[in-house]
């Protein structure tokens, strides 16, 4: 569970980047628009840096978000063969959505 | 399995305020690891989404983008974005008070238990956090109401 508490702080962090960059910097509607802003989503995948920490967040947040399911999960029924299936489905999922938003950053970068 | 797990498991009665803490993180877990599900789809839609898999040109990937933000600029879309504003709000301020009663603070030093064997571990600091985190998301969800609604 330590590691379900350190990504909790991870996503403390660079969450609070992600939220300010939408938020917090500009207008909202110009933020979500594709290239009409300094801080519009092409914009902010074309920095290195915000691109590393929502590269960071995705990771971070995929862990926490399926850990926690699997903690439930397991909370709710004791078995062997429910620990497994639990345990690799979820972490098949967890993957997908590791891969899908990598490529989602990557592309970006290239657009 | 018990039967009545999902109505044990949400609905704690005679639970204190932390029993309650427990059950809501649990809620605004579940549903924020949804909507993070959502978003990762919703994203992968500014390259063009899953039928694209080659660098897309810049039209495309912009009208990609723009069709995905038209299709989710609806009063119910909106709506489902201040609660999950409201969930992830409680989620992370709960969150740190689990994270820091984790590593031993704030829960009281171990000590013989007398009468009337009240808990150390839940006293007034673990409340006025519950409480707190209660308005912190409540105000979370009226700024997403002034953004997406005013």
């Amino acid at each position: 569970m330590l590691l379900h508490y350190l990504s909790g702080i991870g996503i403390l962090v660079s969450g609070a980047v992600h939220l300010a960059l939408v938020f917090f910097f500009g207008s909202y509607q110009e933020n979500i628009s594709f290239d009409n802003s300094v801080f519009s989503v092409i914009a902010v995948y074309r920095n290195f840096a915000f691109a590393l920490t929502l590269e960071l967040l995705l990771i971070f947040v995929a862990f926490h978000a399926f850990n926690g399911l699997r903690v439930i999960l397991i909370e709710l029924y004791q078995g062997k063969k429910w620990e497994m299936s639990v345990n690799w489905i979820l972490t098949a999922i967890a993957a997908f959505l590791v891969i899908y938003g990598t490529r989602t950053v990557l592309l970006a970068r290239l657009i | 399995m018990n039967r009545n797990w999902l109505r044990a498991w949400l609905w704690p009665r005679k639970g204190n305020l932390g029993r309650w803490a427990y059950t809501m993180q649990r809620v605004s877990g579940v549903g924020v690891s949804f909507y993070f599900l959502a978003h990762i789809i919703e994203t992968g839609n500014v390259v063009g989404g899953l039928s694209m898999w080659s660098i897309p040109a810049y039209d495309v990937a912009k009208n990609s983008w723009n069709n995905t933000v038209d299709f989710l600029r609806n009063p119910l879309f909106d709506f489902g974005l201040v609660v999950i504003g409201f969930l992830l709000t409680f989620h992370t301020s709960n969150g740190l008070r689990l994270f820091f009663s984790e590593f031993g603070y704030g829960i009281g030093k171990p000590a013989r238990p007398d009468y009337p064997y009240r808990p150390r571990s839940q006293n007034m600091l673990q409340d006025l956090i519950i409480w707190l985190s209660a308005i912190l998301a409540a105000g979370a969800a009226v700024y997403a109401l002034n953004i997406l609604f005013g």
